[in-house]
């Protein structure tokens, strides 16, 4: 089989960026990972200096993830043996485990890092995945916010648990958990544009409404959002077609939505520029759009 | 009412899962729309001619999923096809039981097509080589989801469809498949997959 290095025509220094890249964007592509990792490894260790250790950590995941057993098994070997002791290789050894799932073992694996350090919060959160890969949801929950309960400001803990709320179909506390991560991340539009859906999926005039602003809040900081600019064209539509409604709160919901059908659609016309296959998805949008605006009167 | 898969349907439903192994993913499948109401109709099973995906990840929340359904209502409508089922992967492999989102979304498609199916696929069976049919395939009867066992006869072609989805499983075709949640992303993305539906007729 031809390396990746030909295949793609690329250096060992291209390589080894892709990788930091993916490591920096917390891609979880692992088999590209596997196979441009394993190829650095086994062909350019020794021009990777000190990065070979990021990089045994990266791969071993990878490797965890796609069963290369082999593959994660050497990794850690060569982290115990550079590391000898270090907790974050203990974590490693049990993230394995759990891979085999031999999760008893894992826990014990991770009980033991915690004696050492109570406070170390990548082992709490490997129990809680446990929990997670056994299908213990409430449990998980239950772990979870008595551990944001300590570690107030871990906001991957938040976003996590906001998920296994919405799992759970319990969105009003998926709001709250989106509603810390906004506030400590007020520019970041996806978190909006999230709690707008979870909004949305509550349901009711008074969450309809909360869900449109945010999405229109989500489209501030980001107008090409696409899904902030459907979440406003359907939450527009729907309060306009409430019963509930005055005339004026229905006139202005019907020119947002107005406004967002423009948007979409010049959206989809930029897209579908060059591309015959793409016209088709023009057409079908417009369509959907139009007759949804018949319905909406 | 019993409905068939074709190959194409198969693939992508696969594809699908293959391509986020670490999440749950979902999607509809379409039929051509029958021209006449037959009287007789419960004697010719449904043929589920395509598959749509849909979303990876968090599959329970609201507005985009609307916005995929009617998106792709209007699409049905313009190339003569209907929405005739609903397909499921969960998060962990050894959960294949339906889940409140699935129940949810298959009604909502029964309202317009009663003989709507919702089909879970069991991943703890899943295998590159496709062996055996890993879908369980629900009816709706009487306000209930019932289990049908699948076997090859779900199928249009079950040969043909172990062997082109093993292929394609192989060759990492699910690489480049795009569900509706890469579209919203990117909006040249397309959702259709041409490109895959391509590499079937090839392999045909």
């Amino acid at each position: 089989m031809a390396s990746v290095s030909e295949m793609y025509d690329v250096t060992w220094e291209e390589m080894r960026d892709k990788l930091r890249k993916w490591r920096e964007d917390n891609h979880r592509n692992s088999e590209q990972i596997v196979d441009v990792g394993e190829e650095l490894i086994n062909e350019h260790a020794s021009k990777l200096g000190d990065d070979i250790w990021i990089i045994y950590e990266q791969v071993m995941i990878a490797a965890l993830d796609c069963s290369r057993d082999d593959l994660a098994w050497t990794c850690l070997q060569e982290l115990k043996r550079q590391f000898p002791g270090s907790q974050r290789v203990k974590r490693l050894a049990g993230m394995r485990l759990e891979a085999l799932e031999k999760y008893e073992d894992a826990s014990k694996q991770y009980d033991s890092i915690l004696q050492d350090d109570p406070t170390n919060t990548a082992a709490r959160k490997r129990k809680i995945s446990i929990l997670k890969a056994q299908g213990k949801s409430a449990e998980a929950i239950r772990e979870l916010n008595e551990y944001l309960e300590q570690f107030v400001g871990d906001q991957e803990a938040w976003h996590e648990l906001s998920e296994l709320y919405i799992n759970e179909h319990d969105y009003g506390k998926a709001a709250f958990c989106l509603e810390e991560l906004m506030m400590t991340n007020p520019h970041n539009h996806l978190y909006c544009e999230q709690y707008a859906e979870v909004k949305y999926t509550q349901g009711g005039l008074e969450n309809l409404e909360l869900s449109r602003k945010y999405f229109a809040q989500a489209l501030k900081l980001n107008n090409r959002n696409m899904r902030a600019l459907f979440g406003l064209y359907m939450s527009a539509s729907h309060i306009a077609a409430s019963p509930k409604v005055n005339a004026t709160v229905k006139k202005s919901n019907v020119k947002y939505a107005a406004w967002a059908t423009n948007q979409i659609n010049r959206a989809y016309q930029l897209a579908g520029r060059g591309t015959k296959e793409n016209k088709c998805s023009v057409k079908a949008v417009e369509e959907m759009l139009e007759s949804m605006q018949i319905t909406m009167s | 009412m019993s409905i068939k898969l074709t190959t194409q349907a198969y693939c992508k439903m696969l594809l699908h899962a293959a391509k986020y192994p670490h999440c749950a993913v979902n999607g509809l499948l379409v039929a051509e729309k029958q021209k006449e109401k037959k009287k007789d109709s419960h004697s010719t099973p449904i043929l589920c001619v395509d598959c749509i995906p849909l979303f990876h990840g968090t599959l329970a929340l609201a507005p985009m999923l609307e916005v995929a359904l009617t998106l792709i209502d209007t699409w049905c409508k313009e190339n003569k096809y209907v929405i005739a089922g609903y397909y499921q992967a969960n998060e962990r492999t050894k959960d294949f039981r339906p889940n409140q989102v699935a129940e949810r979304v298959a009604a909502r498609i029964a309202e317009n097509f009663s003989e709507a199916a919702m089909i879970m696929v069991d991943s703890t069976r899943f295998t590159m080589g496709c062996y055996e049919p890993i879908l369980a395939i629900y009816d709706h009867h009487e306000n209930k989801w019932k289990c049908r066992d699948c076997n090859v006869d779900c199928f249009e072609d079950w040969c043909e469809a172990q062997k082109i989805t093993s292929a394609l499983l192989e060759g990492r075709s699910y690489e480049s498949l795009i569900d509706f949640d890469n579209h919203l992303d990117d909006l040249r993305n397309d959702w259709t997959n041409p490109e895959i539906n391509k590499s079937v007729l090839h392999l045909c």
